[in-house]
């Protein structure tokens, strides 16, 4: 092994409330499609939060069975794995089928104990715990046994791991709203060091009851009164009448391979990740620090071997929160100086809401395609940018010329990452 | 309650569970794993079936369970209060 491995993206799997899969999740991306509208799926009478990006009229058995690979056998087994799973766990299982069959990993001749598996997130069952409780509450003789296995964040590591027969390492990544970041810097380490020849990196969808988003409301994160009756309008990164966050439900999945692996198979390289960070504010607060989200955008810059200059467009954590959005201007003014206003910014939670432990997995999707395809998704909601600084998009999607794309992840209790992916 | 209506019970229950069982399968002679049940199939039959039953038995007494007899015996002594 010796010198570094690098690392390549083979396989992109997607649920989101704007496409259930890849093709119309870049379709929803280039049209501008937008994701938000009033919650049904969460109760929300009694709650200040009245919004969401939620995803609608998508069947996870339908879901599975749409994924091209999908044989009777696989089919059969993982509807037993999944019949008794929370809903995070049937959207995960669904991205993840989409990305290995997109990937085409198993016709790759790797042991299988050189595959990793990681799900970004924690907490990721928290509506299912809130019915749970409901019945516990009500006669704890019986509650529902598996519920044991079910209300651990881990569970599902195992069910995808019997799914899809992953037996390398494998765990969950926690880094709240930098969890989806985290988890493909970690998969990157791991590939990189020569300890995997692939990992498959799984950012779950956030399965927040009223409880939680009600809580984020009154911390004032959550985006509430004044576009309760304005979805479409409610999320508007770096406008200045943003008014916090909207809540996005998603899962997203990438398989990660060795390069050299990847290209002596013959797999289809969607880009290269070429370097990470992930840094500790020491703040277990929810405010962002200008001065950990510089040096994490900087961190990932070098150790992906790149300058500011390099950078041809930027993914930014855009969340529509009203102070995350003026530091993160802040730190990329700093780091990018007077190029700032030569690179295309935008933010994909303007279309599909932030989708918190997958947010990551998703925008780091997102910058794959559009610089595949060359284009710049829309920052909806932008009328007034808070900062004249930026060359930020517009409310259609525009050409886009770019080698190299940065992509900012943010998250309460000060954690900070970014990545630097690139064409091959 | 008879001892055919507390079998139609964790019968119905089985086939919830595992709904790829064949109904006629299912006899009291079998045991939940011949059924293709595992480990947490297994506690859901029976939880589900005290439940319907309105049965409170101390998890230790069904670990003597060998087959569905067994099961349908068990649930027949607790609802005659023995």
């Amino acid at each position: 092994m010796g010198a570094h491995q690098r690392v390549a993206l083979t396989g992109m799997g997607v649920v989101t409330s704007i496409g259930h899969n890849l093709s119309a999740f870049a379709s929803g991306l280039r049209h501008g499609a937008c994701g938000i509208s009033f919650l049904r799926r969460i109760p929300a009478s009694g709650i200040s939060v009245k919004i969401g990006a939620e995803i609608h009229d998508f069947d996870w058995q339908q879901g599975l069975e749409a994924v091209p690979s999908a044989d009777t056998d696989f089919l059969r087994r993982s509807k037993k794995i999944l019949n008794r799973a929370p809903e995070s766990t049937r959207l995960s299982a669904c991205a993840a089928a989409q990305a290995l069959a997109q990937s085409g990993l198993r016709h790759a001749r790797l042991a299988e104990e050189r595959i990793g598996l990681i799900v970004a997130g924690s907490n990721l069952h928290q509506r299912y715990i809130h019915e749970n409780s409901a019945r516990f509450r009500q006669e704890p003789e019986y509650i529902n046994p598996s519920y044991a296995l079910s209300f651990l964040d881990t569970s599902q590591v195992g069910c995808l791991s019997e799914m899809f027969a992953l037996h390398g390492m494998g765990y969950t990544v926690g880094g709240a709203s930098a969890s989806g970041n985290a988890a493909l810097y970690h998969g990157w380490q791991w590939i990189r060091a020569g300890l995997l020849d692939a990992c498959v990196v799984v950012g779950a969808s956030p399965d927040f009851s009223a409880l939680e988003l009600q809580a984020f409301s009154i911390l004032g994160a959550a985006c509430g009164e004044p576009y309760h009756t304005l979805p479409h309008q409610a999320c508007r990164p770096f406008d200045r009448n943003r008014a916090g966050f909207v809540l996005g439900e998603g899962s997203g999945c990438v398989v990660l391979e060795n390069l050299d692996l990847a290209r002596q198979r013959g797999a289809e390289l969607w880009g290269e990740l070429k370097g990470g960070s992930l840094l500790l504010d020491g703040n277990s607060l929810a405010n962002p620090v200008l001065g950990g989200e510089i040096k994490a955008i900087r961190r990932a810059l070098e150790e992906a071997g790149a300058q500011p200059a390099d950078i041809g467009y930027i993914n930014a954590h855009g969340s529509s929160s009203s102070l995350g959005d003026q530091v993160e201007c802040e730190a990329l003014a700093a780091v990018f100086g007077d190029g700032a206003g030569g690179i295309p910014v935008n933010s994909t939670k303007s279309l599909i809401g932030h989708c918190i432990f997958a947010a990551g997995i998703l925008e780091f999707i997102a910058c794959a395609i559009q610089l595949k395809e060359g284009f710049l998704h829309p920052n909806l909601n932008l009328e007034s940018p808070l900062d004249d600084r930026f060359n930020f998009a517009g409310s259609t999607a525009s050409p886009l010329q770019a080698g190299l794309a940065l992509s900012n992840g943010f998250g309460f209790g000060g954690f900070n990452s970014s990545l630097v992916f690139g064409k091959v | 309650m008879t001892r055919d209506a507390i079998f139609a019970v964790v019968k119905d229950n089985i086939l919830k569970v595992l709904p790829e069982v064949c109904p006629a399968a299912i006899s009291l002679e079998k045991s939940l794993v011949e059924l293709g049940a595992n480990s947490v199939d297994r506690v859901e039959v029976a939880m589900y079936s005290m439940e319907a039953l309105k049965l409170k038995i101390p998890r230790i007494e069904l670990h003597g369970v060998r087959n569905l007899a067994d099961l349908v015996d068990l649930f027949h002594a607790h609802l005659r209060g023995e």
